[in-house]
């Protein structure tokens, strides 16, 4: 008799006993989706949220000015020191740095023809365009002179020309009202952001930084990062560069520092694995509750079939072939109650997938490995009965009223 | 040939000990047609059990064919009992969701017959035993008469030289037991080996042998002159 055989006695047997297998299948089923789900969600939800964190700042690290107050005083009242563009050459020789991007911020009230809506306005240099792979769809971009000659000029971005404009209108060259003082606009761009984070409602506009601190009274430079040309070593870099305009800058009560995004990813990865690990071995004790129930159906059925097994061994069926039957009838129970708990982990993960934001992610791997951890509870939990089924005699057996 | 010497079964241990076989000696030669008769409880079928490998003896030596098998390996008696012996029992003893085929076949499962080559098997000796036009019957949709043939020809299909049969008969009526009765002959004219366990004296008859067992020990051992 070959395994084959086995397994089609044991198939005919869970079939034999449809509603018990299945409420019997139903421990390792749950347990099975549950893990799969949980781990399915915490590795999306990672993903997703790595992906929001780094989108926009892979190779980006941002440096800021950090006061550090002097000896047993409070530090309530404190200036940031004004940054110019020698301090931006200076960092563009830090070795490592690729690019500067210095930026300023503005909000401001566009008014053109019937339309008007509020927009961020990010103040830039020329720099901006190449460091940060800005497509300029229509028109161009900004020069270092608009910079240099205080050019009242502007790109607005896809979505602000989709709002304020036709398609067949060009928008280049148009003069339009920003908190009630005119501007040109010269381009319209691409926005690098992704979609979550865009203004969806009226866009957003580029302009001279130079501009934004003139008319808007900012400072020229509120926020600074330095582009890495290796991105692997981009936390080196800026902390170089960090370090090296604090001595620039000869500060006393302050420093320069930067955020340590490997810090932060690792940091974030490890909380969310903790995570999925503290619920998914919650759902994992469900898997063994299951397979304690496994071994308590195969003990009654062993009980139940003691007429059988005499009978098999009456017609020559040895000890280790009714212990392999019972053992693959067990570990096929197991085996299919681990089938359909990933059948209904994939359904779940599409409806989870489908209804929030969380992309679900199954990877093969925890599949597999579900797959064969539900094969091999059912061995443990088949063990035992199926040793206690192959040690009774087979007169005693046949003669169990 | 089957020679058992000073056969003792002991059932339970200590005090719970009941000694039913207190030494038997016999010798069956291939193509005898035994009965083993004698009163209810006097130790037929464990007698029965022993000589069918289906349990070991408390002790003595039970050799079969020249060859020591009283205290052989679980493994050589399961082989002994799927090709060496059928059994048929009282109470037929069938896999209750199996049809005439499958049940007849079961041996054949654990001797890697092929399942073309079983079913092939399984349907000529259903024919042999009458049962030519139930073969896809389940053992319910069977009486009892037609059970037993059943089990004869599950005990028949993986060609043994000895068919062992304890009560064949003692759930059946008298004209059903007949026939059971003729079909015993008729397999023992074909060369078997048949040892049967009754307690009725018109079952014993069909036999060339009969031997009498009381308490344990054999008090009559005597050939049937036809
Ligand atoms: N498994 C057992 N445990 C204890 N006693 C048993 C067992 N099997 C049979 N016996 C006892 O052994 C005696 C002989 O039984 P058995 O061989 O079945 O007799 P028979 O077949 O001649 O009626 C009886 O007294 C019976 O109670
Ligand atoms: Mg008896």
């Amino acid at each position: 008799m070959n395994i084959w055989e086995s397994f089609k006695i044991a198939l005919s047997s869970i079939w034999n006993h449809k509603i018990r297998s299945i409420l019997t299948m139903l421990g390792i089923i749950i347990g099975v989706a549950a893990v799969i789900i949980i781990v399915a969600i915490g590795q999306g939800t990672k993903k997703q949220m790595t992906d929001e964190l780094f989108a926009t700042d892979k190779n980006a690290i941002q440096i800021y000015y950090e006061y550090i107050p002097p000896e047993g005083e409070e530090g309530m009242f404190w200036e940031e020191p004004e940054l110019t563009s020698e301090d931006i050459q200076t960092l563009s020789e830090v070795p490592g740095v690729k690019a500067v991007l210095a930026t300023n911020q503005g909000w401001g009230m566009m008014v053109h023809d019937e339309e008007q809506g509020e927009m961020q306005i990010t103040g830039v240099g020329p720099e901006f365009f190449s460091a940060r792979d800005i497509k300029v769809v229509e028109g161009r971009a900004l020069y270092a002179a608009d910079n240099d000659g205080l050019n009242r000029v502007l790109l607005i971005d896809t979505i602000a020309r989709e709002k304020f404009f036709k398609e067949t209108e060009n928008p280049i060259g148009e003069i339009i009202d920003l908190n009630d003082n005119p501007y040109k606009i010269v381009g319209v761009y691409e926005s690098p952001l992704p979609e979550q984070f865009r203004n969806m409602e009226s866009g957003e506009m580029i302009m001279p930084r130079s501009v934004i601190s003139m008319m808007f009274g900012n400072r020229e430079i509120e926020q600074l990062s330095v582009i890495a040309s290796d991105p692997e070593s981009i936390s080196e870099t800026g902390r170089l560069a960090a370090e090296t305009l604090t001595a620039e800058k000869g500060l006393e009560n302050g420093k320069y520092s930067t955020n340590d995004f490997e810090d932060y990813e690792r940091e974030l990865n490890t909380m969310i694995s903790l995570l999925t690990l503290l619920i998914g071995s919650i759902a994992g004790i469900s898997l063994l509750v299951g397979g304690i129930g496994v071994m308590n159906i195969m003990l009654v059925s062993v009980t139940e079939r003691t007429r059988e097994i005499g009978l098999r061994k009456a017609i020559g069926a040895t000890r280790r072939k009714i212990l392999l039957q019972f053992l693959i009838e067990s570990i096929t129970l197991t085996s299919l109650g681990g089938m359909i708990g990933i059948g209904l982990a994939v359904i779940g993960s599409i409806i989870v997938s489908k209804f929030s934001p969380i992309t679900a992610t199954i990877s093969p791997l925890i599949v597999l490995i579900g797959v064969s951890f539900s094969a091999f509870i059912g061995i443990i939990f088949g063990l035992l009965p199926a040793n206690k089924a192959s040690k009774l005699s087979p007169i005693d057996a046949l003669r169990y009223e | 040939m089957m020679k058992l010497s000073d056969i003792t079964k002991v059932y339970g241990k200590g005090s719970l000990e009941v000694p039913v076989l207190h030494g038997i000696d016999l010798t069956i030669e291939d193509g005898e047609f035994v009965a083993i008769m004698g009163p209810s409880g006097s130790g037929k079928s464990t007698l029965m059990n022993i000589i069918g490998f289906l349990d070991y003896p408390s002790s003595g030596t039970y050799e079969l064919n020249g060859e020591q098998i009283a205290s052989a390996k679980e493994s050589i008696l399961a082989r002994l009992r799927n090709e060496h012996v059928g059994f048929v029992f009282q109470q037929f003893f069938m896999f209750p969701r199996d049809n005439a085929i499958k049940n007849v076949a079961s041996p054949l499962v654990y001797s890697g017959v092929s399942k073309r080559e079983r079913t092939a098997r399984a349907k000529d000796l259903l024919e042999k035993v009458g049962l030519g036009d139930r073969m896809k019957h389940l053992p319910n949709q069977l009486s009892g008469g037609q059970k037993q043939r059943v089990a004869i020809a599950r005990a028949l299909v993986n060609n043994p030289t000895i068919l062992l049969a304890d009560e064949p008969t003692g759930a059946l009526d008298s004209k059903t037991s007949e026939q059971i009765m003729k079909l015993f002959t008729q397999l023992n004219e074909e060369g078997k080996t048949v040892i049967i366990v009754t307690h009725e004296e018109e079952i014993a008859a069909y036999a060339k042998r009969i031997i009498t067992i009381k308490d344990g020990l054999i008090t009559e051992d005597r050939r049937v002159t036809s």
